[in-house]
């Protein structure tokens, strides 16, 4: 980038390896920090260095923390004989906003893709397993992503855990909430009354 | 900018952006194409389950002239396989082939051949949930296609007719070598892997899977085909560890 002042290139070439950020976007962003107040910027520096020197995985559940173990894990208020099973932490989040979900949560670190190389060995199964040793959760709810991935892996940990003695579980898939009935296609068709339920 | 239309496979994909997927497809008439789906991620899509990997599809795009990536407008379910995915040994015989398609086939140039490869590959690891004589049988033809299979027949370097012996193999030398003639290091195929190879050649799949492989033959065939594709390609396939230490706990 011979344009560019070498400090300006830097942050460019920085930028660009956030996902979804292309070439015009950093510079964007980049010359949008530049005309920022030195504090506003500073700050925006110094929380991501707190962000990365403070934040680590629960040894417990893989979540990201800064807590270890982490809010989740600790907090006696939760019920500890449920276990939701989720691909990445990001995950954990949209399963809160439901305020229904009181249990524990358990992170895979993604769901088995072999097209990335990932196989049951990648993910974080064997410290599932280890969690369910005392005997005290009952129930294992599995919801990973309705993709292919997703559902392979749900099967996968189903095939695993239920010799266990453990009830697995899979969270509904099928039409969502808003949407016509006109557009689904056939497999989520399939899916949604495969998933249908006394009322 | 017309609206194109073609019968298609999904390759893979990947997330981008906020909600969107890059996908990677095989169209029947234009070949192997990679294009954007806007929204693919978000629940309301209007793509749901067509964008999974090997579906076949019905798909319209747009495709721009000076654009790499097409823009993917609409698609209709054709056969999904995501069932057959369900099962992690079946959906790693799907990724191998999804794999080795991208790999081989360059952009923009129709394969009707490899289009029917693949259906016919993925329908019968659908139908038996098997995956190392489909693959052996998508591997060698693929290789074939390619052109990068040696004569099956005869020595490369004597020309002798092989007999009831191994033959031996390496993607880094052209043909097959005799035991007379062979090198240090190079892969054994048996008399079976060779039968099988010649009869994968001239037969239907759905016949050979009538019969009962032992896994020998079958796997000394998948890795000889994976070591030329990979020579080939020149570079490791990332399904290819997988595979193997999935066959490796089935023998």
């Amino acid at each position: 980038m011979p344009d560019f002042a070498a400090p300006i290139a830097r942050l460019i070439d920085e930028l660009k390896h956030l996902p979804g950020i292309g070439q015009k976007t950093a510079q964007r962003l980049a010359y949008h920090l530049l005309r920022a107040s030195p504090e506003g910027a500073l700050a925006l520096a110094e929380a991501i260095r707190n962000a990365k020197e403070k934040i680590r995985e629960c040894s417990v559940c893989n979540n990201i923390t800064d807590t270890d173990p982490c809010l989740y894990c600790t907090n006696p208020a939760r019920n500890r004989k449920t276990i939701c099973v989720v691909e990445e932490p990001n995950n954990i989040l949209a399963v809160e906003k439901t305020r229904h979900y009181s249990g524990l949560y358990h992170v895979l670190g993604g769901a088995l893709a072999p097209l990335q190389g990932v196989g049951p060995e990648q993910l974080k199964i064997k410290s599932l397993i280890e969690r369910l040793k005392n005997g005290a959760v009952e129930e294992i709810i599995i919801a990973t992503n309705p993709t292919a991935e997703g559902e392979a892996t749900a099967v996968y940990l189903s095939k695993l855990l239920k010799p266990l003695g453990v009830r697995v579980t899979r969270i509904g898939v099928g039409i969502p909430v808003g949407s016509d009935l006109e557009f689904a296609d056939e497999v989520t068709m399939l899916k949604a009354m495969e998933g249908r339920r006394d009322i | 900018m017309p609206l194109k239309e073609s019968e298609a496979i999904i390759l893979r994909s990947y997330p981008l952006g906020e909600g969107d997927r890059l996908v990677s497809f095989l169209s029947r008439s234009t070949g192997r194409l990679r294009g954007v789906a806007r929204g693919a991620r978000r629940p309301k899509s209007r793509f749901g389950s067509t964008l999974e990997p090997l579906s076949h599809i019905r798909i319209w795009f747009y495709e721009r002239e000076t654009r790499d990536l097409v823009r993917i407008n609409q698609c209709e379910l054709i056969r999904s396989f995501l069932a057959t995915q369900r099962d992690y040994a079946a959906g790693l015989g799907l990724a191998v082939i999804s794999e080795v398609t991208e790999a081989v086939l360059p952009e923009h140039e129709p394969s009707d051949a490899a289009f029917r490869l693949l259906l016919v590959t993925a329908g019968a690891i659908e139908r038996s949930g098997q995956i190392a004589l489909p693959l052996a049988y998508f591997n060698l033809w693929t290789v074939r296609l390619g052109g990068w299979l040696p004569p099956l027949d005869h020595c490369a370097s004597c020309g002798i007719e092989f007999g009831v012996e191994g033959v031996f193999a390496s993607p880094m030398r052209p043909g097959l070598l005799c035991n007379n003639c062979r090198h240090p290091g190079m892969r054994v195929i048996s008399p079976r892997g060779l039968t099988l190879a010649r009869r994968i050649l001239t037969e239907k799949l759905e016949r050979l899977a009538e019969e009962d492989w032992p896994s020998a033959p079958v796997n000394e065939l998948n890795a000889y085909s994976l070591d030329l594709i990979e020579h080939q390609i020149e570079r490791k396939l990332t399904t290819r560890r997988l595979l193997e230490k999935n066959l490796e706990s089935n023998t």
